[in-house]
């Protein structure tokens, strides 16, 4: 088993314990174990891009630095921190590029950490699980594993923006990626391709913009359901509870709509594999997947909790 | 037909120079093609377009820059960065614009009136993205 020290960042915690639990599960089968660091810090979500503020990159340094710590005391560890939140694989990847292009930032952001004992000399390499699962455990891997196709899932994927922007932290192509593409097939589910895989959500303006937030998610799931889409799969918890949530608010206001489940693509993976439905948390979604799931067959009859 | 007498004097260079040094662009590599623009997905939200904005940056034209909403619209999906054919980190401005503003007046948004429900539901990588990017 290759042990990967993890990174779980704030959200798999609170809103997004589905995506953890089934992401843990599913990597047991794999061979992977990700081992959750243990004294780990908010990463602060998102990265600044000024060029002259320093506090804004202390967090996801210190991150990174405790992940190198807890690297030496795994076994068989790549040099890698791995995250499944694609908001943290961003902030981490710039950050990290960035340190090791200037050490003068470097130098200042290691004298704050010295309170911590911590230093940080630019020697992990910051990965998010779908690299992982493309890179080294590898899609026929994954195929081997489904004992329980995803038959009648019509799932489009969506990617948002932070898994493909910017250059420094993409994870694939930004404009042709194939990555939850690839992933959906081998799960034996049919892959919808839409337009908009990767049309801003509206990110954190749920705080005080909602309205824009709405409508960019009214064009996302039409986008994806005018092509026969039935689920949506991601890898974000903001994307996720953004076009959850609004999609619960829009069916509410007009008879007309038809809201369509949220996966993450850890949960699709443990769905196929024959995982037990309860570390999927689908009490916690907004439109449960639970009576679409029944209704191909995918899950039992029997209520879940 | 209406004219706009433009000055071009030491207020407005400081006020681009500050914008170059915080997001550490060359506002002048910009040739105003539109391509950011035409590919952010909330240019219709926008009460002046990404690429209106960084003209009026080259000119420095600081009232009329900080006036529009078109930085506060903006979420930092940086798709306009990665497509910009002068490789201009075009969100870096948007950021620097804000950050601009927030060094004077760093509450863009008030934490405190936030009502106590909206805190409650809201996953935590919203509130403090939020808070990242709307206050000082
Ligand atoms: S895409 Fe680049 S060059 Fe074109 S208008 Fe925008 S910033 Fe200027
Ligand atoms: S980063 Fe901002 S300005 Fe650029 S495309 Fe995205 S929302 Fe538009």
């Amino acid at each position: 088993m290759v042990q990967y020290s993890y990174f779980p960042g704030c959200n798999l915690k609170t809103n997004a314990k589905g995506f953890e639990e089934t992401a843990i599960a599913v990597s047991k089968k794999l061979n992977v174990e990700l081992v959750e660091i243990p004294n780990w810090n908010c990463c602060g979500t998102v990265h600044t891009m000024t060029s002259d503020n320093i506090m804004k990159r202390i967090a996801p340094v210190r991150v990174l630095s405790r992940s190198k710590k807890h690297i030496e005391t795994l076994e068989e560890s790549p040099n890698q921190v791995v995250t499944l939140c694609s908001m943290c694989n961003s902030t981490l990847k710039i950050v990290s590029k960035e340190v090791s292009d200037n050490q003068d930032t470097l130098d200042k952001i290691n004298y704050q950490l010295e309170d911590d004992e911590l230093t940080y000399e630019n020697d992990i390499e910051v990965k998010h699980f779908l690299e992982i699962l493309r890179d080294s455990v590898g899609y026929e891997g994954i195929s081997k594993k489904v004992v329980k196709p995803l038959k009648g899932l019509k799932v489009s994927p969506y990617y948002g923006c932070m898994l493909l922007h910017p250059e420094e932290a993409k994870i694939d192509d930004e404009e042709m990626p194939d990555v939850l593409e690839s992933l959906v097939e081998s799960l034996g589910a049919e892959l919808v391709m839409s337009p908009l895989f990767k049309y801003c959500c509206g990110s954190y303006h749920i705080v005080d913009q909602e309205n824009i937030v709405s409508s960019q998610v009214e064009k996302i799931v039409e986008a994806a359901t005018r092509r026969g889409a039935n689920a949506l799969v991601v890898a974000c918890p903001l994307c996720s509870y953004n076009i959850d949530q609004q999609q619960k608010a829009m069916a509410k206001e007009s008879a007309g709509f038809k809201p369509i489940p949220i996966f993450y693509f850890t949960q699709l993976m443990a769905l196929a594999m024959g995982e037990p439905v309860k570390i999927n948390h689908f009490k916690e979604h907004f439109i449960n997947p639970e009576p679409l799931l029944k209704e191909l067959g995918l899950i039992g009859r029997k209520k879940t909790k | 037909m209406s004219y706009e007498y433009i000055k071009f004097g030491k207020e407005e260079r400081e006020f681009r120079q500050k914008i170059e040094e915080i997001s550490g662009e060359n506002i002048f590599s910009c040739y105003q093609c539109g391509k950011c623009s035409a590919g952010c997905m909330f240019s219709d939200k926008m009460d002046r377009t990404v690429n209106q904005q960084i003209l009026r940056i080259q000119l420095g034209q600081k009232e009329k820059v900080l006036s529009a909403n078109t930085h506060w619209v903006c979420a930092s999906c940086l798709t306009c960065s990665v497509r910009c054919p002068r490789d201009i980190d075009v969100a870096a401005i948007m950021e620097a614009i804000r950050e601009y503003t927030l060094r004077e007046e760093p509450e863009k948004i008030k934490i405190s009136e936030l009502p106590k429900k909206v805190l409650e539901k809201l996953p935590n990588i919203a509130l403090v993205a939020n808070f990242r990017k709307k206050t000082g």
